[in-house]
């Protein structure tokens, strides 16, 4: 354990209430919280009014995804949860959880620590003192669900849940670190390498999301056959896959692999091509002058590297690539917001040799669910945990990057007869 | 050197019509001995014929930086110019005997239009240790480059960053009564050049760098030039603007403060950063810099990442375009879980100049890619 002294390291709290405390009272005080339990009723009322006001229509309309967490709230999820856990073992919470969610998507750290609060646990969240206008409009949801509980809920999230940030403090992740039951580290490879220098107690485990990319698999000849409506919902939620978070979550798709005959899918990408820029310009998503620079500098290196054989650009909103011969491989890495590397195959089985472990999302149009399975098994766990159809790569399910996260947040109490 | 007449002489219609075949000459040349140049090329569609100068396809200036982009052998690389970015890898020039040579001449020749033929006493706005480092920065090389085109070079700073008032003493008088030059980064020459309590009134000043640290205690040109003038009675004062990927061209702002100019073998476009498109005078928008100066490797049609809006064309003292520059477009940000610009990060400042700048190498501006 790290000497007192290093916990004298102020820390900013955002919620319950705004202060400022040494690293070692927040620690101190969280230690001696009383305890939930999984499924608390007191965390699930808290909680499903914290969603509620998430679901506004002035608030989802300004930040949509905030919408998709407030249905993630809903009482009927939590208790969908809770059932699911249900086994012949006690579920008990794990204690004290650290979150440190990525610096730049504002909604991951409330899916973290809703889940774990629902489990029961106590929570700290360090949230970057960079975080964006939506943390801030969720930091004012949770205040305002707050004041608004009943005593008893109240006292209850206040004794156990914090919000906090603070600066690049080593001394205050390494207190943390050693103080709690979980460490849940989101945010990429450097991120979670630069955690894990900080020892956990014995006993305390990691959950870490490191880097992760995707891609999305259009069937050529199930895209060209489809009724114009069903090809116009489909962009529309390729669109929500990619653009919400500027193509760089993790799950939205950077490489789109064409299957089928080479006319037919030539064919079908010139058709997407333009149903996906329609629903562009109709909701006026663009991007700014840095980051259509920022693609000019992504593509054009592809190029000079050899791995772009094509690059077309649809206005700043909207760029393809395509590959430059057959025996290149995608990059699989952001090239900046709206920037689509286009790559034909034959069938699916041949995207088994292009998996790596770091895939997650496969997001998908066209292919039966005889033909998903047999490519999930074909891929026997290279990579690739979750397999959605195109518009649903977003959508936050309480199994992420193939780890069951309430699970993993509680612990197995065995009783024997 | 032949007595060579000024490099601020032609109009507009003149320029484009000297320009366009040029720039069809060296994009050709640079296609074929530049193979990652002749891909990106290949990969955006860009082919002849080219009838304006707008028509030409750009490389963004960053590619510098993430890019080996040459097009002459390694065996005749003569020279490589390493900026020194604040951020991020730096950007690589690479110049054979023909490129090293022309640039500090066209650098002379441009600047001969406001000092005149002779090699003045120059009076620098910086200390002497910034040259003497043995990892030259970019505001050294800087320096260096320019000290070619004086005598006498005198440091207003001493080792220690502090004013020399004896060594300014004793070059104003032995100099101050004739021209003599005077050199030095915007921030400094605000910083050092205005307390002096000299009598600067025949000395031109020259000064690069940007605006960035000015710009923060709200101070703008216009500010700068009537604050030098009233202090230190300094009237002829001319910003250039340049940077390491095309070295040896820069934009000289004219005697009135009216913006930059084009020498005869370069000029700008100003994009609209939406259509791509020209933008019209008055219309900010990205600055393109174009010169037919950078023959051993693809830098001569660059889009920058700084913000500009040409004022007006063959309307002021000098031909062709007139503009400024306005900042620098903020670097682009994403949301997303993981660490998008890992790669782009700088795991550490890599100091510039290094091998770039030997005495009498300039390296102008700090613009671009390679800022001060």
């Amino acid at each position: 354990m790290r000497a007192q002294s290093d916990l004298d390291e102020q820390v900013e709290v955002t919620f319950p209430a705004p202060a400022t405390v040494p690293a070692g009272a927040l620690i101190g005080e969280l230690a001696s919280a009383g305890a939930l339990g999984v499924g608390d009723e007191r965390m699930i009322a808290f909680l499903t009014a914290f969603g509620r006001r998430l679901l506004r229509p002035a608030l989802a309309r300004r930040h949509p995804e905030l919408g998709s967490l407030g249905f993630f709230l809903r009482p009927s999820e939590l208790v969908r949860t809770l059932e699911s856990m249900r086994g012949e073992h006690v579920r008990v919470p794990r204690g004290l959880v650290f979150h440190v969610p990525p610096a730049n998507v504002d909604t991951v750290f409330v899916y973290s620590w809703a889940l774990s609060a629902l489990m029961g646990n106590r929570n700290v969240v360090r949230l970057s003192r960079r975080a964006g206008a939506v943390a801030t409009a969720i930091v004012e949801a949770l205040r305002e669900a707050l004041a608004e509980a009943e005593p008893a809920v109240r006292a209850a999230v206040s004794a156990t849940q914090r919000l906090v940030s603070y600066g690049r403090s080593a001394d205050v992740t390494a207190a943390l670190s050693a103080a709690c039951d979980l460490r849940v580290v989101w945010g990429g490879d450097r991120t979670v390498d630069e955690i894990r220098r900080h020892p956990l107690a014995p006993h305390a485990r990691d959950l870490t999301f490191p880097d992760r990319s995707s891609f999305a698999a259009i069937k050529a000849a199930a895209w060209l056959d489809a009724p114009r409506s069903a090809r116009v919902r489909a962009a529309q939620g390729f669109a929500n896959d990619a653009y919400w978070f500027d193509q760089a979550a993790c799950s939205s798709p950077r490489t789109v692999y064409w299957v089928g005959e080479p006319s037919g899918r030539e064919a079908a990408l010139a058709d997407f091509t333009t149903h996906l820029w329609r629903v562009l310009a109709e909701r006026g998503w663009g991007v700014d002058a840095a980051m259509a620079v920022e693609k000019r500098v992504a593509t054009y290196g592809l190029a000079a590297d050899g791995v772009a054989g094509s690059i077309a650009f649809h206005g700043n909103a909207l760029a393809n690539v395509t590959l430059a011969g057959d025996g290149v491989t995608a990059p699989g890495r952001w090239l900046g917001a709206g920037t689509f590397v286009h790559a034909g195959l034959s069938s699916p089985a041949d995207l088994v040799p292009l998996v790596r472990r770091r895939d997650q999302t496969m997001t998908y149009f066209g292919f039966t669910r005889a033909e998903l399975e047999e490519l999930a098994q074909a891929l026997a766990g290279r990579g690739v945990d979750r397999i959605v159809p195109v518009g649903d790569a977003l959508t936050f399910h309480r199994v992420w990057d193939g780890v069951d996260l309430p699970a993993e947040f509680t612990r197995l109490v065995t009783v024997l007869p | 050197m032949s007595v060579v007449t000024s490099v601020f002489t032609l109009a507009e219609p003149d320029r484009e019509a000297a320009l366009v075949p040029r720039l069809a000459e060296l994009t050709e040349r640079h296609r074929r001995a530049c193979e990652p140049y002749r891909r990106i090329l290949d990969a955006i569609g860009a082919a002849p014929a080219y009838e304006r100068v707008a028509d030409f396809p750009w490389l963004p200036v960053r590619m510098f930086k993430t890019h080996e982009l040459r097009s002459v052998p390694a065996d005749q690389v003569f020279r490589v110019l390493v900026s020194s970015g604040t951020t991020g890898a730096p950007s690589r020039v690479h110049l054979d005997r023909e490129a090293a040579a022309a640039q500090p001449r066209m650098l002379a020749a441009t600047l001969r239009a406001v000092l005149g033929g002779r090699r003045l006493p120059m009076l620098i706005a910086d200390t002497r240790s910034v040259v003497r480092d043995p990892t030259l920065s970019a505001r050294g090389a800087g320096v260096l480059g320019m000290m070619n085109l004086g005598r006498d070079h005198t440091f207003v700073l001493d080792e220690q960053g502090r004013v020399d008032t004896e060594a300014v003493g004793g070059f104003l008088r032995r100099h101050g009564g004739e021209p003599f030059l005077i050199f030095g980064f915007t921030f400094m020459v605000w910083l050092h050049l205005r307390g002096l309590g000299a009598d600067l009134s025949q000395g031109t000043l020259i000064h690069s760098g940007g605006w960035k640290r000015l710009a923060e205690q709200a101070v703008g040109n216009a500010e700068f030039r009537r604050t030098l003038a009233e202090e230190c009675g300094l009237t002829r004062i001319h910003n250039f603007y340049g940077m390491v990927e095309q070295i040896g061209t820069i934009f000289l702002e004219g005697p009135d403060g009216d913006g930059l100019y084009c020498p005869d073998f370069a000029t700008v476009v100003v994009r609209d950063p939406e259509t791509w498109e020209e933008a019209p005078p008055g219309t900010p928008g990205l600055v393109e810099v174009v010169s037919t100066l950078p023959t051993s490797y693809p830098g001569h049609v660059l889009l920058t990442e700084d913000l500009g809006v040409v004022h007006g064309v063959d309307d002021g003292v000098w031909p062709g375009k007139r503009f400024s520059v306005l900042g620098r477009l903020p670097r682009a940000e994403a949301r997303g879980c993981s660490d998008v610009y890992a790669q782009a990060e700088p795991g550490a400042v890599v100091p510039g100049g290094a091998r770039a700048a030997e005495p009498g190498e300039a390296v102008v501006g700090g613009r671009g890619g390679g800022r001060v």
